[in-house]
């Protein structure tokens, strides 16, 4: 993805339709990522049009793959439970788009960790992202954390992340050292899928 | 809570009156005998009278399952639903609770419990008594220390910690051989080892004690003053494998780390019975440093190993 080519002002009046319109988009060579993310936030979050992705897990969040964009992009939908908040990673030099689509997450910044990080890894900003916001994040901006700090409701987000990956880089806080771990899907297209290797992130 | 609700609806299974402002959930509930969820999340519920009297008595103490009281007002867990004997799930989070009632090991069927978001400063080891609790959390809390009997919690798969106040963990927590999700961030955790200033050398009545159960010398009831058969029957073995010993109030407090794999490492508070008595794989000598250096091989490590992955939530 390189600078806006041709920046189109979209609306998707259902999730079926940004999903055909990101099709459209990533069918080029050259995507925009302002052009994406005004798409992904033109999108009014109706739960009935993604319920059936929504598959929450007692015990942490869950990654429901809900299109793979012919190999061009992964779109899925998360489910956080109150309190479930993800590890520090990065994204495998991808891009990757974060919107809201039920609830509140509170995404935290982090920097990078010096290459022989032995210190209390340094927290660049924090916000609260509300029900329909999109925050997009890459390498080259820094690390993150996605929490749903709520005690009383749960939250879901939608993310698209292009290209693809299936693993990424969790970060200890208080050290920076990192370790790499493989991602795998809670669901795929609505069914749930079993996976047989012991738990990564997912 | 309308009146003659039961009347209405007699066969009600699940309830939601989250959000609606209620101060208190009346007697109507008690006449509900299938209800197995009740969701009250969000109200103003918290004073005294928020739930009925004689909850447990009720059909429903048998029938309901789970109790959603997230985001009210209480300050305390109301002692009326501690005769829930089939609860399974029960959430308090974001409430003003300040403890734990230890009669809390009355939920005997209780799977997953919430308390997130509160002011408890510290935990009952009778919450260790839930045989089949597998999803505590406690995060949001101001919680300093876990007792080391939470590790007899078998069935515990997750345990959420972050965000309190804890500096270390005790070394029993390695025994939870079924957890796997453990989030500790945000908790001042030690990252060097912290020499331990309060070593109180044991009294004579110690040291008696320590050699009658180190020597298995024998005794019973009739020998000795009921005071002292009963403070024999107290003595902890010393957790080094390598050391027979035990000890009753005298113990040394000693923080280890145990590395995962070279990238995390967690402060775990052993106890031994003396100075000189130490971990294996530390050298005798009693030097603050060695005792501080990462261990690899010995047990604690093998099941720090099973729970590397889980950490770094």
């Amino acid at each position: 993805m390189e600078q806006p080519v041709q920046t189109e002002t979209w609306k998707a009046q259902s999730l079926e339709e940004l999903i055909r319109i990101l099709h459209r988009i990533f069918a080029d060579d050259k995507v925009s990522v302002e052009e994406v993310q005004a798409l992904m936030e033109s999108y009014e979050s109706n739960p009935e049009e993604w319920l059936q992705y929504a598959k929450f897990d007692q015990y942490r969040y869950t990654r429901n793959l809900v299109d793979n964009g012919n190999g061009k992009f992964n779109l899925m939908i998360l489910c956080w439970g109150e309190g479930h908040g993800s590890s520090i990673h990065d994204h495998t030099d991808s891009h990757c788009f974060m919107k809201i689509l039920q609830g509140n997450l509170k995404e935290t910044l982090f920097e990078w960790p010096e290459k022989k990080g032995n210190g209390e890894m340094i927290k660049k900003s924090e916000r609260v992202l509300r029900e329909n916001a999109c925050a997009y994040i890459n390498d080259s901006i820094g690390l993150h954390r996605v929490e749903n700090i709520s005690h009383t409701e749960t939250a879901v987000s939608l993310h698209l992340y292009s290209p693809p990956f299936d693993s990424c880089n969790t970060f200890d806080q208080r050290t920076g050292h990192k370790h790499k771990v493989k991602m795998t899907f809670y669901s795929q297209f609505g069914e749930r899928t079993l996976s047989v290797s012991t738990r990564e992130h997912s | 809570l309308p009146a003659g609700l039961s009347q209405w609806f007699p066969a009600l299974e699940v309830l939601d009156v989250s959000g609606t402002g209620l101060a208190e959930l009346g007697a109507e509930l008690l006449a509900l005998p299938r209800l197995h969820t009740l969701l009250a999340k969000n109200n103003r519920l918290g004073g005294p009278g928020s739930l009925p009297k004689g909850l447990g008595q009720a059909p429903l103490g048998r029938s309901l399952r789970v109790l959603n009281l997230s985001g009210n007002r209480f300050a305390e867990v109301p002692p009326a639903l501690l005769g829930l004997r089939g609860l399974q799930s029960l959430s308090l989070g974001g409430n003003r609770l300040h403890s734990i009632p230890p009669d809390i090991q009355e939920l005997r069927s209780l799977e997953f419990l919430y308390l997130g978001g509160n002011f408890i400063t510290s935990i009952p080891p009778e919450l260790a008594n839930l045989p089949s609790l597998s999803y505590l959390v406690l995060c949001d809390n101001k919680i300093q220390s876990i007792p080391p009997q939470l590790a007899q919690l078998h069935s515990l798969r997750s345990l959420s910690l972050h965000n309190n106040l804890l500096t270390y963990l005790p070394r029993e927590i390695l025994n939870l051989v079924h957890l796997e999700e453990l989030s500790l961030r945000g908790n001042p955790l030690v990252v060097r080892f912290v020499r331990d200033l309060t070593y109180n050398p044991p009294s004579l009545q110690e040291l008696a004690g320590r050699t009658i159960k180190a020597r298995n010398v024998p005794y019973a009831p009739s020998d000795l003053p009921e005071n002292l058969v009963r403070y024999l029957s107290l003595a902890s073995n010393c957790p080094n494998p390598k050391c027979g010993g035990v000890y009753f109030d005298s113990c040394v407090r000693q923080i280890k780390f145990v590395d995962f794999c070279g990238k995390y490492r967690l402060p775990l508070m052993h106890y031994l019975c003396s100075p000189e008595c130490s971990s294996p794989c530390s050298s005798a000598s009693q030097s603050s440093t060695s005792q501080s250096e990462s261990d690899s091989e010995d047990e604690a490590s093998v099941a720090a190993r099973r729970m590397q992955k889980v950490l770094l939530g």
